[in-house]
C-alpha cells in the first residue's frame, strides 16, 4: 500500500487539458519531487490528490483509499497560494484549522503549544495574524500544515516567497519529517532545490509526465557526460564546439553537455589553447539539463526556458 | 455533507463576527438611533413652536380678513390700504412672508386668489393658507346669499368614517389599517435592508478568504458545499442574534418611552397652558396597537427564506470576483430583483390585494419583501402564503445548487474576476 498512487489521471478545464493521463507512485518515507515549468499541471495534480479538484478520469489513492474526506485528514497540505485569516488570533486560527483536520480540541491545544514553543512563537498565541511580520506568519503557516501530525505532507512550491531563514527552517522540517518516516511530496519549478532534497522525482511538461523514477537512477542513466569547466582567458572556444549544449555560461565558467559521444578531452584541448584551466570536471547532468534533454529544446516554450535558466 | 465540518465553519463565522467591532457597533447604534428617534419625536411634539409666517391680507371687502384673523390672528395681518408696491417691498424685506389681495370679484365671481410670497414656508404653509381662504370665502359667500342657518349647519357638518374589521372567524375588531400599513412597510424595508446587509457580509467574507489566500488551505479540509453552508448558517445566526438584541431593545425602549414622555410633559406643563393640550397627543404615537404573533412568525419565516435565497447568490458572486471593487457588474442580476421587489413594496402598501401585489408576493425573488407587507396589511389567503413559501424553498434549492457550482470553481480561481460567460462555463462543468 503506497502513500500516494496516481493512476492514469486526466483533468481538463474547458478546452485546456491541464493534466493528461498522469501516473506516478510515491513511496513511503521518501521525499518526492514534482518538477516542471509553471503551468505544467503540477498544482492541478496536487489539488486532485488533496481532493480539492476532482479528476475527469483515472484514480487517485492515498494509503490505498480513494481520495475523499477521509484521506484529506491524512495529508498536511501547504498550497502555493497560501495565507491566514488576518483578523483572527494565532491560537484560535491554528485551533480552527486543526479541528477541521479532525483533531479534538484537547489534543489540538497540546500540539499547538508544542509547535509554537518549538518555533519560539508562543508569545504570539494571542496576537492577531495581521499584526505579525511576514516571516512570523510563514512560521504559523508551517505549523498549520503539520499540527495534526499527518502521515503525508504535500508542499506546493514551498520555497516561493519564503525568506532565507524560513527557507532553511522548512528544509529542516522536511528532513526531520522524513527521518520520522513520513512521506513528503513537493512541487517546484526550481530544479536545483530538488537536487539537494529529493529521493524520487516526476517531471511534468504540458500536463504530461515525461520522466519519473529515483533521482539517482535517472542521473545514472544519463551518464557522466557533462563538463564543468572553469577557466581564465578567451571563452570563445565554446562557440566552436559542435554537438554540445551549453547550459550555464559566464565569463569564466561553463556547463557543457556532450550530446553525441564527443570526447570530453577534445573540449579540454580546445580550451587549453587560449586559456588557463582552473577546473575541469566530468559530472552527471543537472536536472535542468535532463529536463531539456527529455522534453527536447523545441518543445519548451521560450519563456519556460528562461524560467529554468533563471 | 459532513456536519461536523459545517458546524466548525459556522462556529468560526459566528464567533469572529460576533466579536468584531463592526457587529458590536451596528448592534448598539441601531437601538441608540431608535432611542434618538423617539427622543426627537417627543422633543418635537413638546417644543415644536412653529415659525410664524405672516401673510398680509389686503381686503377691500373688510370681511374676509376678520374671519381669517379669527382662525389665526398671528398669521394674518390686515394690510388693507397699502399699495401693491409697498406690499412687494415688505415681502422682499421679509417683513411679510407673502400677501393676498381680495376684492369683491373674488367673492362674487369665481376669480382665483393669488398668493405672492417669498417661497418660504413650504407645502404646509400653502395647504394651510389655501384651506383657510377657502373656508372664509365660502362662509362669506354663504353670508351674502343670506342662507338659512340650517343650510350652514349642513355645510359645516363632517361625516366621520370609522372602520372596523370583520375577520373570517366572524370577529369584529378595531381597524388598524393605517398602523398596520406602516408596520408592513417597515417589515418589508427591514427585510430589504437585511438581505443586502447580510448578503454583503457573506460576499465580503468569501472575497476576504480569496484575497487572504487561505481558501485553498481550508479547501484541503472542507468540501466547498460544507464551507458555503457553514458560512451561510453562521451569518444567519449572526442575523438572528442581532435581530433578537434589537427587538428586545425596542421592546424595552418602547416600554420606558411612555413614562419618560409623561415625565417630560408634567415638567413642561407650567410652561404654558397650551402645552397641556399637546399632552394628550404624545402617548398616542407610543401607545401602539399590538402586533399579532402570527405576523412576527411570518416575518421571521420570510426573512430567513429571503436571506437564504439571496445569500447563496451573494456568496457565488463573492467567489467569482477577485476583489470587492469587481463585484459591481456581477451584482446586477441579484440587485435588480431586490429593487423590483422594493418598488412593488410601495404599491403593495397602498393596494395590497391588487393583481400586481398578489403576483409579486408569489414570485420567490420578491416574496420575502412583498408578502410580509401584504400579510401585515390585509388578509392573505392561506394558499397564497403557503404557495409563496413552497416556491421559495424550491427556488432556494435551485439557487443553492447553482451557487455551489460557481462557488466550487470560483474560490480557487485567482487573478481575474470572472464574467458571466465564465460563470456559465463553471455551471456546466
Amino acid at each position: 500500500m503506497k502513500p500516494i498512487e496516481v493512476d492514469h489521471v486526466s483533468k481538463s478545464f474547458g478546452d485546456t487539458k491541464a493534466v493528461q493521463d498522469v501516473s506516478f507512485e510515491v513511496e513511503k518515507g521518501r521525499i518526492f519531487g514534482l518538477l516542471g515549468p509553471n503551468g505544467a499541471g503540477k498544482t492541478t495534480t496536487i489539488r486532485m490528490v488533496n481532493y480539492i479538484t476532482l479528476p475527469d478520469s483515472g484514480t487517485l489513492l492515498v494509503n490505498g483509499i480513494p481520495v475523499g474526506q477521509k484521506t484529506q485528514k491524512l495529508i498536511g497540505y501547504m498550497p502555493e497560494e497560501r495565507g491566514l485569516y488576518k483578523k483572527m488570533k494565532v491560537g484560535e486560527q491554528l485551533m480552527y484549522l486543526a479541528q477541521l483536520k479532525g483533531m479534538t480540541a484537547g489534543s489540538a491545544r497540546e500540539k499547538i503549544k508544542y509547535w509554537l514553543e518549538r518555533f519560539g512563537a508562543y508569545d504570539w498565541h494571542s496576537k492577531v495574524v495581521g499584526e505579525l511580520s511576514k516571516g512570523m506568519s510563514q512560521k504559523i503557516q508551517f505549523i498549520s500544515t503539520i499540527v495534526h501530525d499527518p502521515e503525508i505532507y504535500i508542499f506546493d512550491e514551498p520555497f516561493s516567497g519564503l525568506d532565507p531563514i524560513n527557507s532553511e527552517l522548512l528544509k529542516e522540517i522536511i528532513i526531520e519529517l522524513k527521518d520520522m518516516g513520513k512521506t513528503i511530496l513537493f512541487s517546484t519549478h526550481r530544479m536545483e532545490q530538488v537536487e539537494q532534497m529529493c529521493d524520487d522525482i516526476c517531471l511534468f511538461n504540458n500536463g504530461k509526465v515525461v520522466l519519473t523514477g529515483s533521482l539517482r537512477n535517472i542521473k545514472k542513466d544519463f551518464g557522466k557526460n557533462t563538463v564543468l569547466i572553469e577557466f581564465e582567458g578567451d571563452g570563445s572556444f565554446i562557440d566552436t564546439l559542435a554537438d554540445v549544449r551549453v547550459n550555464n555560461r559566464s565569463t569564466n565558467f561553463a556547463e557543457i553537455r556532450i550530446l553525441n559521444g564527443l570526447n570530453s578531452q577534445e573540449i579540454l584541448k580546445k580550451a587549453m589553447e587560449k586559456n588557463e584551466i582552473h577546473r575541469f570536471q566530468l559530472v552527471e547532468p543537472s536536472l535542468n539539463e535532463i529536463f531539456i534533454s527529455v522534453v527536447g529544446e523545441d518543445n519548451i516554450k521560450k519563456q519556460q526556458l528562461e524560467e529554468l535558466k533563471a | 455533507m459532513n456536519w461536523r465540518q459545517t458546524f466548525l465553519v459556522l462556529k468560526r463565522e459566528y464567533l469572529t463576527r460576533v466579536k468584531s467591532k463592526g457587529f458590536i457597533w451596528a448592534t448598539i447604534l441601531v437601538p441608540a438611533g431608535f432611542a434618538l428617534f423617539i427622543g426627537v419625536m417627543i422633543f418635537v411634539s413638546v417644543w415644536d413652536s412653529e415659525i410664524s409666517y405672516t401673510i398680509g391680507v389686503a381686503d377691500e371687502t373688510g370681511m374676509i380678513v376678520k374671519s381669517l384673523q379669527e382662525i389665526d390672528d398671528e398669521r394674518y395681518t390686515d394690510v388693507s390700504g397699502l399699495s401693491v408696491d409697498s406690499l412687494r417691498a415688505m415681502v422682499q424685506r421679509e417683513e411679510l412672508t407673502g400677501y393676498v389681495i381680495i376684492t369683491d370679484d373674488h367673492i362674487e365671481g369665481s376669480q382665483s386668489l393669488e398668493l405672492i410670497f417669498s417661497g418660504s414656508g413650504g407645502l404646509q404653509l400653502l395647504t394651510t393658507v389655501r384651506s383657510d381662504f377657502r373656508e372664509t370665502i365660502r362662509q362669506e359667500r354663504l353670508a351674502r346669499a343670506e342662507v338659512s342657518d340650517d343650510v350652514r349647519a349642513i355645510f359645516e357638518s363632517r361625516v366621520a368614517l370609522d372602520s372596523r374589521r370583520l375577520t373570517r372567524e366572524g370577529e369584529e375588531r378595531e381597524d388598524d389599517t393605517e398602523f398596520l400599513s406602516g408596520v408592513g412597510f417597515l417589515m418589508g424595508v427591514i427585510i430589504f435592508g437585511a438581505i443586502f446587509g447580510y448578503g454583503g457580509y457573506i460576499m465580503r467574507g468569501v472575497i476576504e478568504e480569496k484575497t487572504n489566500r487561505i481558501i485553498e488551505v481550508i479547501a484541503s479540509s472542507v468540501r466547498p458545499i460544507e464551507l458555503l453552508t457553514g458560512k451561510m448558517a453562521g451569518v444567519g445566526a449572526i442575523a438572528i442574534t442581532q435581530f433578537a438584541i434589537w427587538i428586545l431593545a425596542f421592546m424595552g425602549l418602547s416600554a420606558v418611552a411612555g413614562p419618560i414622555a409623561a415625565a417630560f410633559m408634567s415638567n413642561s406643563e407650567q410652561m404654558g397652558a397650551d402645552m397641556a393640550a399637546v399632552e394628550s397627543e404624545i402617548p398616542a404615537f407610543l401607545d401602539l396597537p399590538t402586533i399579532e404573533t402570527s405576523l412576527i412568525v411570518y416575518f421571521i419565516i420570510f426573512f430567513l427564506l429571503g436571506y437564504m435565497l439571496y445569500s447563496s447568490l451573494f456568496a457565488a458572486i463573492g467567489s467569482a470576483a477577485d476583489s470587492e471593487t469587481d463585484t459591481q457588474q456581477l451584482m446586477l442580476p441579484v440587485t435588480v430583483p431586490i429593487f423590483i421587489a422594493y418598488a412593488i413594496l410601495f404599491h403593495a402598501m397602498r393596494s395590497p390585494d391588487s393583481a400586481l401585489s398578489v403576483i409579486g408576493s408569489l414570485i420567490p425573488f420578491f416574496a420575502p419583501i412583498v408578502m410580509v407587507t401584504r400579510i401585515a396589511i390585509t388578509e392573505v389567503p392561506f394558499w397564497q402564503t403557503s404557495l409563496a413559501i413552497l416556491l421559495m424553498i424550491v427556488t432556494f434549492a435551485g439557487t443553492m445548487w447553482l451557487s455551489a457550482k460557481i462557488y466550487k470553481v470560483g474560490i480557487l480561481s485567482y487573478g481575474k474576476s470572472a464574467n458571466f460567460k465564465d460563470l456559465a462555463k463553471w455551471i456546466r462543468q
